[in-house]
This record gives structure tokens, C-alpha cells and sequence, in this order.
């Protein structure tokens, strides 16, 4: 369906209370959406994500940094508090689902705040378990939210080597289960030494990089 | 040539960068909280600071078994925050950090609380120059001894939680800022205490004056000129100034224009070159470069042969005319192996001597 005069401009005010983090903007803008019956899914996906995109290319070229990130996604979970309540689970569902954490003894969410802010901003399911979280946790919510993604999330080496054990205690479970890790001491040689399925510098890349694991998994399921 | 101690080998790489050269590469893998396990404590007792004895016998112990050049007096990053109140946690086997489940900084209005302390008398401030004195009194004619402090965004971050405290910089920089201004003052006499106490050098580290966390403009506003105070505190008490950054993307031109280093520990190159061959060209001749040595897959992962390579290819890279160092690009993982670190050591003694 095309969208009418007022749906674009709410859509075009939205990008633009994300994209220059306007946080008061976007809450009004969503509410007026709810209050004008304005489809919830389409403010979500084609306001919010749409901002959150540009965001993701500033961010990339450098010219929007961490703090200006994080205050587009204070702006995009403004609006998104107000609307989520009244996306229907017929509006296309989630894109994927991921189980996103901090290791055990490892209190740096920074990098993991931003991967959930981009990954809810477009359309996946993200269960944060938060920070300095138990290895057991991260296999009981997998197997609870049959997530398709595992990311773990390291900022040093003392809980990185955690990530070694937990590998193979997810995958034992659900041997098709993907699984990211991130963080400043990982690198493609983690992600080989632990038998990781991938590894992303930045948020904007750890969605790429999901897409494409979830894609390829899609696919397997398909012509299993 | 005339073998140098430790001590000579790290001056002439830094002082006479493009000049003259040392006997062979300096060599220095940032054991930090690794010397713990010379040090006869669990990590967590020896991050606490309650004995400055074991905590200097860790380092000579270390210096005796690994044979590297200097040392780093890093305990961790949350020193600075603590003694300005910010409650630590100490796990007893993972580095001490801030408990943000409770930060001291709840909200832009607690910026005021940060309140001016000395810190000769503070709490593992005060352990760190000890730690400094005792050293130097021990090894400080024949090795390097280099301070260390977190920047004023840093510590502030540590307090408040980096992540509302990023975004405070942007929505309240009234109320940051003369939190900034209050830290700066404490550093530059901390900077001024360590060289007092005996340091050759203090390294300040900038972390966020890079790609990776602020932009220019933000850093420059918030840290450039109380960093600009402690540098030159530091060289006019005459000890050599180091800056340490791990981030992706560091703004060389910054932190050249507002610290002048004598060399800066770092784990990736500047922002505005593509390889370390580039950085060389364009920064060796500026600052000496400790470095890069990723401390996660090659120093704690990477097998011997691994750790011979990349000590033989930074080398090549890096250490013609002088001003390098050969290092981990941060802190030598503490639970790594410490052979690794010998070997790192080894390697630098095999390919870094000057013909």
C-alpha cells in the first residue's frame, strides 16, 4: 500500500529524530502516529530503521562517533517504547533472533549496547542477558529463545578465554546455532581458535555479517 | 657497541628517534598485572595495593625472568576513579573494575561531587608512587621505569559509566566540564609525584582521542588542553612523555599538537595512514612508536613460531634509524602465559640488533 502524505511525513520526522537525535521529537512523532492510527510496524521499519541506516553509513564514514550513536538509539528507543505495544505479530515478524551478552567478569557493554540498538532498529528479536554474564545463561537462553545468532562479547583477555569453553557447550545443544564474538582483544585467529562463526569491528558490521549468517542458515533449513 | 643497560637502550630509541640507534631494539612487553604471578599475591590482592613490597618485588622478579628493558606502573584503569570515590570491585582472577551497577556518578547534576584530592595521599594513587619510589631505588639506574595515568575523559567515564557518560558530553558538557577542569588538576600533580618518585617517563593515556570512541572536536574540547598541562609538567620535571591509546584510528596530529610525546604506546596506526609502513613514514619521524604486538591473538594465542614472526616483521617494519620499541600494542594479557612474554623478548634480542 502506498503510503499516504502524513504516513511519509511522520516516516521522513522520524529518520530525522534519530538521524540528529532528537529524542523529544521522536517520542511525539510516534505518538502522534499511535494517536492518528498510523501503522506501528511501518513508523518502526521505515521511520526508525530508515534513520538507523543513515546512522550506520555516519558511523562509518566517520562522521558520527560513539556518542552521537548512542544518543541516535536514545532517540530511536524513545519512539520505539511507544509503538512496539501496537505492532501486531502479523506485521512481518522478526528478521532474526540473537542472544547478545557480556562474558563473565567482563563489565564493558559499551560495543554490546550499540549492537543491540542497531539489531532492534532493524527488525530482529534481541535477547540481552547484559554484562558480566554466567556461561550457563547464554546456553539456557538460546536453547529457550531457539535464537538463530549467539554474539558474545569480550573486552579482555581474562573473560575472551571464557569464550573458548562456551563455544562448544552452545553447540552441543544446537549444533546449528551461529555464533559472533567481538571485542577489542578478538580477531579472525580467535574466531578460528574458537571455532566462532564470525567476528564484526563494528555494529554496523556485525549486522552485515548476521544477515548473512542468517541467510545461509535459512537456506540449510530449506533444503534440509 | 658497547652493550647498553635497559634504561639506555629505552632513552636512546626515544630521545635520539632518526639519529642515532641503540645496541639493539628496546624491548618492553607491558607486563602489568602478569607480575602478579611473580609477586607471590592473587590478582586480586595485588590490584588492591596493600603491598607495596610484593608489588615491587613482582616487577624485579619479572624484569629478572623475562628480560625486558621497562616497566609500566599500570595496576588497572579504575586507580584515578577510586580514589576520586568511585566504588571498585577486585574479582580475584580478572582485572579490577568499576561496579557500574552502582556508579558514583548517577546522573549530570553529580558531576559537581568530583572534588580536588591529592593524590600523594589517595588511595592507590598514593600506592602507585610508593610502588615508583621503591622501584627506582631498586632497578632505576638500569631500567626504564614509566608512570602511568588515565586521561581526565577516561577517568570521568569511569565514574559516571562511559556510555551516559558520552552521551553527557554532547547534552550536559556545562556539567562536564568542570569536572574535566577539577581531574586535570589531580593529574598534573599525580604526573608531577610520579616523576618525583623516580619515573623516566609518565604515560598519559588518551584512549578516547580516537576513531574508535570521539571525534576530534570532542576530544580536542574536553581533553586537549588538560592533557597539554600534564605533558608539560611531566617534561619540565624533566622525565620523557609517553601517551598510550589502543584505539583504532588514533588522531596522531592531535595528541602531537596538544602532548608533544616523546613516543606513545599504540595498538593500531593513526587515523589518516592505511599500514605501519605509512604510519613510519609519516609519524616515526615524530614520535617514537611502542608497539603493536596484538596482545590477544599473537601474545596469549599465538604459538612460538607466531610470536617469533610478527616480533621479526615489526622489527623490519619499524626499527630502521631508531624509535621503536618493541611491545604488546596494550597491556600484556595477565593470564597469559608468561613464557609467551619471554619469547616476544627473545625474538627482539634475535632480530633487533642494529648492524
Amino acid at each position: 500500500m502506498a503510503n499516504t502524505e502524513r504516513e511519509k511525513q511522520l516516516i521522513k520526522g522520524l529518520q530525522d529524530a534519530v538521524i540528529y537525535y532528537k529524542v523529544d521529537e521522536a517520542r511525539k512523532l510516534a505518538q502522534a502516529a499511535i494517536n492518528e492510527g498510523i501503522d506501528a510496524y511501518k513508523m518502526t521499519m521505515e521511520g526508525l530503521a530508515g534513520g538507523m541506516e543513515v546512522v550506520s553509513e555516519k558511523f562509518d564514514s566517520h562522521e558520527y562517533f560513539v556518542p552521537e550513536t548512542l544518543l541516535c538509539a536514545k532517540a530511536l528507543y524513545g519512539a520505539l517504547d511507544i509503538l512496539k505495544p501496537h505492532i501486531k505479530a502479523k506485521d512481518g515478524g522478526a528478521r532474526g533472533q540473537v542472544v547478545l551478552g557480556v562474558m563473565q567478569g567482563d563489565v564493558h557493554d559499551l560495543g554490546k549496547n550499540l549492537i543491540k540498538a542497531i539489531f532492534e532498529a532493524a527488525g530482529w528479536t534481541v535477547h540481552d542477558l547484559g554484562r558480566d554474564v554466567p556461561l550457563a545463561k547464554f546456553v539456557d537462553e538460546q536453547m529457550r529463545t531457539d535464537s538463530d545468532i549467539v554474539m558474545l562479547s569480550a573486552m579482555m583477555t581474562t573473560s575472551m578465554v571464557g569464550m573458548k569453553k562456551l563455544i562448544p557447550m552452545i553447540k552441543e545443544k544446537n549444533p546449528n546455532v551461529k555464533i559472533m564474538i567481538g571485542g577489542s582483544p578478538i580477531s579472525e585467529k580467535t574466531v578460528e581458535e574458537y571455532s566462532a562463526d564470525g567476528t564484526a569491528d563494528n555494529a554496523p558490521n556485525a549486522l552485515r555479517e548476521a544477515m548473512q549468517m542468517l541467510e545461509t542458515l535459512r537456506k540449510g533449513l530449506a533444503t534440509a | 657497541m658497547a652493550e647498553m643497560t635497559g634504561l639506555e637502550r629505552v632513552a636512546v630509541a626515544i630521545t635520539q628517534n632518526g639519529q642515532s640507534v641503540p645496541d639493539r631494539v628496546p624491548v618492553a612487553p607491558l607486563v602489568c598485572g602478569a607480575t602478579h604471578r611473580f609477586s607471590g599475591q592473587t590478582y586480586g590482592d595485588w590490584s588492591r595495593g596493600i603491598d607495596v613490597d610484593a608489588f615491587v618485588h613482582g616487577h624485579v622478579d619479572a624484569l629478572e625472568m623475562l628480560g625486558h628493558d621497562g616497566m609500566v606502573m599500570l595496576l588497572d584503569l579504575s586507580v584515578e576513579p577510586e580514589a576520586f570515590g568511585m566504588p571498585v570491585v577486585y574479582p580475584e582472577m580478572d582485572t579490577a573494575h568499576p561496579n557500574y551497577d552502582n556508579p558514583w556518578i548517577k546522573g549530570p547534576e553529580d558531576y559537581a561531587k568530583v572534588k580536588k584530592i591529592d593524590p600523594r595521599k589517595s588511595g592507590r594513587m598514593k600506592f602507585v608512587i610508593e610502588g615508583i619510589k621503591k622501584l627506582s631505588e631498586k632497578i632505576g639506574k638500569t631500567h626504564a621505569i614509566v608512570g602511568f595515568l588515565y586521561g581526565s575523559m577516561g577517568t570521568l567515564s569511569m565514574m559516571r559509566g562511559p556510555e551516559n557518560f558520552f552521551m553527557d558530553c554532547l547534552e550536559h558538557p556545562d556539567k562536564v566540564m568542570p569536572a574535566i577542569k577539577v581531574i586535570d588538576e589531580v593529574l598534573n600533580e599525580y604526573a608531577l609525584a610520579q616523576v618525583q618518585a623516580g619515573a623516566h617517563s609518565v604515560c598519559y593515556d588518551n584512549l578516547y582521542a580516537s576513531e574508535s570512541i570521539a571525534s576530534k572536536a570532542v576530544w580536542e574540547k574536553f581533553e586537549g588542553a588538560g592533557m597539554k598541562t600534564v605533558c608539560d609538567t611531566i617534561r619540565n620535571n624533566g622525565a620523557l612523555v609517553s601517551h598510550h591509546n589502543c584505539g583504532n584510528g588514533i588522531y596522531f596530529d592531535k595528541i602531537i599538537e596538544w602532548g608533544a610525546p616523546h613516543a606513545v604506546s599504540h595498538a593500531y596506526v593513526a587515523d589518516d595512514v592505511d599500514s605501519w609502513e605509512e604510519q613510519k613514514k609519516k609519524w616515526g619521524p615524530k614520535t617514537t612508536t611502542i608497539g603493536w604486538m596484538p596482545p590477544g591473538p599473537v601474545a596469549m594465542l599465538g604459538t612460538p613460531e607466531e610470536i617469533e614472526e610478527e616480533v621479526k616483521a615489526e622489527i623490519e617494519i619499524y626499527a630502521k634509524g631508531g624509535g621503536f620499541i618493541m611491545a604488546t600494542g596494550c597491556e600484556y594479557p595477565p593470564n597469559a602465559p608468561l613464557r609467551n612474554a619471554r619469547r616476544i623478548v627473545d625474538a627482539a634480542h634475535k632480530y633487533g640488533v642494529y648492524a
